[in-house]
């Protein structure tokens, strides 16, 4: 029996994954030894910069690649001893769009049922139902090849779930959207997860994704998982938020002072900025500026600083995160953190 | 499984009747070779007045009463190979637009999947098949044209053994094309092996000139040519069994033989691409 990282038999887990490795002929080792749990309903985040290992993580699940070691269940459902019932369980929606463009989205979603073993007939109310749900039924009968970059993502979405299935595989489904595209496309998600009651397991490159949209996430980074865990639980790994608090220059040392305060972890300086690390910034603010006041220096300026993956990125690995082809002043504020983290270590 | 299988085709079905150019190009081309090249080129009228020469013609075009209805026949042939080598192609596009990758990640069986190909590309083989040798028969009933001219009365189960032939005959080249089209990805390699194949395929068959004065390597090797081989069962039929060592039986299985061994080899290449990496 399959076990979660923790060690306790988790039948009721929709993912278990256990020591997962592939091997490309001859040696390239795109996955070393992976383990995690998605529990039902949750959408599961897969983080990774291009190359960590995503897509062949993805595919070994999906039964489309065969693990060179390890095991992995999909539903309870041995991956690589009953693919055929694990298909039956789980939608797939790739990376690159596989929709048919010289069919409509209608007769590509009728063609999914078929393969599913649903007849057009059996399968029309669905159809009709998740077209609306993804705001495609105008387009309906339109052929995919004039559709938007959107409109094929939300309808690759659908066609993934015609045959209602427990677990939705998407691989970065939100690629070549730009930002505002891609915040809508997060909120159909939710809503399927919320109306279907699927298990998502979803990759992706975008920080802000799994910031905004996955319940729990694990980091990847050549094939291996430098971290997982909720989004607060991995951004307390960085010690929380950080406070910034700039004090008039001549003024006398405030580390010991500023470390007594309740609720404070960590405290540094440089020149005439303290940086106080805390898990949460909340109600302590004033008491900071409050302890400065009685040691008689007056704060002149107080920045904080939210813990980010892109954070969390940065102290595990050493380097900071890129995200490639798409440029929202992340990649900027990442690496003002690379030459802090350097100069940290 | 008939659902699956219903679906797949279906798909093939609305992209093929969505690129009307096509199919008109695919039904034009043998068309334009009866109407041109089988017309314009009559043997019978330049032996005709030669005394014994009907004779002669006869027995050099297998018991045909004429060229056409030689060479109509043998169309048969030539339809199939220039029709089934796009097969392929389907399958190629399939597997780099990522469709093939979706097909397999759902519980649908590998099998289906190489049927509902085998399928619906034979359907697309044997319907200008179909429309030629219709069209060839037509032709000698309209004044003016030549067509081609059945010598003897064709029973229920001489239209079943020429109907038999045509089907196994496109199951054969059908298999042997997607069977590139499995192995290969791409499609300049895939044309590149096929046109190569496609003329020895031809010309190593009696389906356009008449068999009788190549040396007799090259006679062994027409007689076991899949195309060869349905001609034979249509000629035969068509026009009596007088030139013919065997009867339609012997030529049927043969061609049984070459499909079988083809369908083998295809579902072999079609089980490997879609397997499991
Ligand atoms: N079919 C393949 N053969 C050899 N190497 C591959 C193959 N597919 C992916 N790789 C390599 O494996 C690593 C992980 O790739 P992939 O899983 O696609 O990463 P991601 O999806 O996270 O971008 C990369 O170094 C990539 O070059
Ligand atoms: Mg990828």
């Amino acid at each position: 029996m399959l076990r979660s990282p923790t060690g306790e038999a988790t039948l009721t887990d929709a993912i278990q994954v256990e020591d997962l490795e592939k091997t490309y002929p001859p040696a390239v080792r795109a996955v070393q030894g992976v383990s995690f749990a998605v529990h039902p309903g949750e959408i599961f985040g897969f983080l990774g910069p291009n190359g960590a290992g995503k897509t062949t993580t993805v595919s070994m699940l999906t039964t489309l690649l065969r693990p060179t070691k390890g095991r992995a269940a999909v539903a309870g459902l041995d991956v690589a001893e009953q693919p055929a019932e694990v298909r039956r369980e789980i939608g797939l929606v790739f990376q690159d769009s596989t929709a048919d463009g010289e069919l409509t989205g209608r007769e590509n979603m009728i063609l999914a049922g078929g393969l599913f073993g649903m007849r057009p007939s059996e399968c029309r109310g669905r159809i009709d139902e998740l077209l609306g749900r993804m705001d495609l039924t105008e387009a309906a009968d339109r052929r995919v090849k004039g559709y938007s970059g959107g409109m094929k993502r939300r309808l690759e979405l659908a066609v993934a779930m015609v045959h209602t299935p427990k677990i939705l595989f998407l691989d970065e489904p939100t690629i070549g959207l730009d930002p505002q595209g891609r915040a809508g496309f997060w909120r159909y998600i939710k809503e399927l997860r919320q109306e279907q009651q699927v298990t998502i397991f979803m990759t992706t490159h975008y920080l802000d994704e799994v910031e905004n949209l996955c319940d729990r996430i694990a980091i990847i980074d050549h094939g291996r998982i430098i971290a997982s865990g909720t989004n607060d639980s991995l951004k307390e790994r960085v010690g929380g938020d950080l406070v910034e608090l700039r004090v008039p220059a001549d003024g006398a040392d405030l580390t010991e002072t500023l470390g007594s305060v309740p609720g404070v972890r960590e405290v540094s300086r440089e020149a005439n900025i303290y940086r106080v690390k805390c898990p949460r910034a909340e109600g302590l603010v004033s008491a900071l500026v409050k302890a400065c006041d009685l040691a008689g220096v007056t704060v002149e300026g107080v920045t904080v600083q939210r813990p980010s993956i892109d954070r969390v990125f940065l102290e595990l690995t050493g380097k900071a995160y890129r995200e490639e082809g798409y440029d929202d002043g992340r990649a900027a504020q990442a690496s003002v953190f690379h030459t802090r983290g350097r100069g940290g270590r | 499984m008939l659902v699956e299988l219903t679906a797949l085709i279906r798909r093939e079905y609305l992209r093929w009747i969505r690129a009307p150019m096509w199919i008109v190009a695919g039904l034009m081309t043998p068309i334009l070779y009866l109407l041109l090249f089988g017309q314009a080129f009559n043997l019978g009228a330049l032996v005709g007045n030669v005394p014994g020469g009907p004779v002669v013609l006869s027995r050099a075009l297998w018991g045909a009463p004429d060229y056409f209805s030689y060479f109509a026949v043998g169309m048969v042939g030539l339809v199939a190979v220039t029709s089934a080598l796009f097969a392929g192609t389907g399958v190629i596009f399939d597997k780099q637009l990522g469709i093939m990758q979706r097909t397999i990640a759902t519980p649908v069986r590998r099998s289906t999947i190489f049927a509902s190909i085998l399928i619906f590309r034979g359907f697309l083989v044997v319907l200008p098949i179909f429309i030629v040798l219709g069209l060839a028969l037509t032709f000698a009933h309209i004044p003016g044209l030549v067509g081609l001219t059945v010598t003897q009365p064709v029973g229920a189960d001489g239209v079943a053994e020429v109907v038999l032939a045509i089907f196994i005959l496109a199951i054969a080249f059908t298999s042997l094309f997607l069977a590139f089209g499995f192995l290969f990805a791409r499609v300049e390699s895939y044309f590149g092996v096929v046109n190569l194949l496609n003329l020895p395929i031809l010309f190593t068959s009696n389906a356009l000139y008449p068999v009788g004065t190549e040396p007799a390597w090259l006679q062994n090797i027409t007689a076991y040519n899949p195309i060869s081989l349905a001609v034979d069962v249509m000629r035969e039929t068509f026009f009596g069994t007088t030139y013919y060592p065997h009867p339609v039986l012997v030529y049927l299985l043969g061609l049984l033989a070459w499909a079988a061994a083809l369908v083998a080899v295809a579902l072999l290449l079609a089980a490997r691409a879609l397997a499991t990496k």
